[in-house]
């Protein structure tokens, strides 16, 4: 052992400098090579299985541009707030969430393409009365409806589930099909009675998951080409590849 | 389809309408030179007789969709099948490129595209929100507006009928004024298409090499000509 040391102090005194420095330096840059690729292939690998790992800024949640809580609207029961307190209103009254039909904004969904973001006028037709004066989405939302001041123009909300440009995805057929055979629908929700057709809102979460548990919506399945053949096989939908890439 | 060749003026409105329709870049000047254009229906003209006695023969040529296509066995990515509604698909999301198909289409009616599709900003918004845009380095060709049937069969499906004959327009037939072309299905023995399919001026292009198209044509009628190949079978499609 004593002779190894020697022999490394002896091999030092005759190394040039350069060579000092270039190899922690080579070492330390392979490591970041590694450590690169590692990123790189987790990312390919989970992006292959599923959803791609939160890295390269891929991220599914987004930051809207206005705080719109689906719990609020479209949940049932009591609201509370983040450390689980009953939320109130100013008179000191216990908030209920709304329970809205899905449909109710998304107008479009059981007859067309896309299901709809709902213009600021429909948001604003409840909420140029109900909500708090000094909420900062809500004056937001009174600023981009023009209630407050001259600068009415539409929110610009960021889309969250989003297909390649080369999937034609049409809700209409979906929640058609769904809401005549209740047994085909994934994640089923409470009161589905399988026996009967239900409401096109039941059908929603089968894609989007419980979006009326969601504070920011966020994409929870992973909608890869693999699960939309899955459960066309089932049901018996085309599996022709005309059937969507077109 | 069913071209009725007599009834077509030349017009070009079917290569409009197909252009438009189906997202198709500008084919500029340079690509018309290059013969790299992109028109997935094509008007040929043909000049017959000596002046002053001249005619100009018009054949729309689009992709024959044929039963027994070229294109499709030597795809090595299965980017072009038949499906089961006797049409000839391509999957542009399969698609890498290899310009296999292309070569074995006799009737040169696929196209690459060489480069990434550009619109002058005015018309970014004129573009078909139903139909993909085709990025560079893949093939594409006529896909008789498979987008439009998807709809119409939507259509039909939610309101719980069967389709009706007629009701499925391709961009190209529906801009057609003289009415040539014609889309149907050829499964309907009532359908439009299948009574013309049973006129002696049904022909098909190059029924020689046996790719038996779904597309098939109509002759010319001409005062000073018998109706083409009347009769002749199996001699069909050797005059234009």
């Amino acid at each position: 052992m004593a002779s190894l040391i020697s022999f490394i102090r002896e091999r030092n005194k005759t190394t040039p400098t350069w060579l000092k420095v270039l190899v922690p330096v080579l070492a330390l840059g392979g490591l970041g090579v590694v450590a690169i690729l590692a990123v790189i292939v987790a990312f390919v690998i989970t992006g292959w299985l599923g959803q791609p790992v939160p890295v390269l800024g891929f991220d599914q949640t987004f930051k809207q541009p206005i705080d719109f809580p689906h719990t609020v609207h479209a949940g049932t029961g009591q609201l509370t707030d983040a450390s689980g307190q009953v939320r109130r209103n100013h008179v000191g009254e216990e908030l209920e969430a709304l329970g809205l039909d899905c449909t109710y904004c998304h107008r479009t969904v059981t007859t067309q393409a896309n299901a709809g973001v709902p213009p600021v006028a429909q948001c604003a037709f409840c909420h140029q009365a109900i909500g708090q004066e000094n909420s900062a989405p809500l004056t937001q939302l009174r600023t981009n409806a023009g209630i407050i001041g001259d600068g009415a123009s539409p929110i610009n909300w960021k889309r969250v589930h989003r297909m390649p440009d080369h999937v034609r995805f049409v809700h209409e057929p979906h929640i058609r099909y769904l809401t005549a055979n209740p047994s085909a629908i994934g994640n089923a929700a409470e009161g589905v009675n399988e026996a009967e057709a239900v409401k096109p809102a039941l059908t929603c979460s089968t894609c989007h998951g419980d979006v009326a548990s969601m504070e920011q919506v966020e994409q929870v399945e992973p909608l890869k080409m693999g699960q939309c053949v899955d459960c066309h096989r089932d049901n018996g939908a085309p599996t022709d590849c005309a059937a969507c890439h077109h | 389809m069913a071209v009725d060749v007599d009834k077509c003026t030349g017009c070009q409105a079917c290569v409009l309408a197909c252009q438009v329709e189906n997202n198709i870049p500008l084919n500029t000047q340079d690509r018309f030179e290059r013969n790299r254009a992109i028109s997935w229906i094509r008007v040929e003209r043909y000049w017959e007789g000596e002046f002053p006695n001249v005619k100009a023969r018009f054949i729309p040529v689009l992709c024959q969709h044929c039963e027994n296509a070229p294109c499709e066995p030597v795809c090595p990515v299965f980017a072009t099948y038949h499906n089961a509604e006797g049409m000839n698909i391509q999957v542009y999301n399969r698609c890498v490129g290899t310009r296999y198909c292309a070569n074995g289409c006799p009737y040169i009616v696929r196209f690459f595209n060489y480069w990434e599709p550009v619109w002058p900003e005015s018309l970014r918004n004129h573009l078909n929100p139903d139909v993909t845009i085709r990025s560079r380095g893949i093939m594409e060709k006529c896909s008789f507006c498979v987008h439009r049937i998807r709809r119409g069969v939507r259509k039909a499906d939610s309101e719980g009928r069967a389709l009706n004959d007629g009701e499925i327009q391709t961009a190209c037939q529906e801009a057609c004024p003289t009415d040539a072309l014609v889309f149907g299905d050829m499964n309907d023995p009532d359908s439009k298409v299948s009574e013309m399919k049973k006129s002696d001026r049904y022909y098909t292009l190059l029924p020689a090499l046996g790719t038996s198209p779904n597309v098939f044509y109509l002759a010319k009628i001409d005062e000073d000509r018998e109706v083409a190949h009347a009769g002749a079978e199996g001699e069909a499609g050797d005059g234009h």
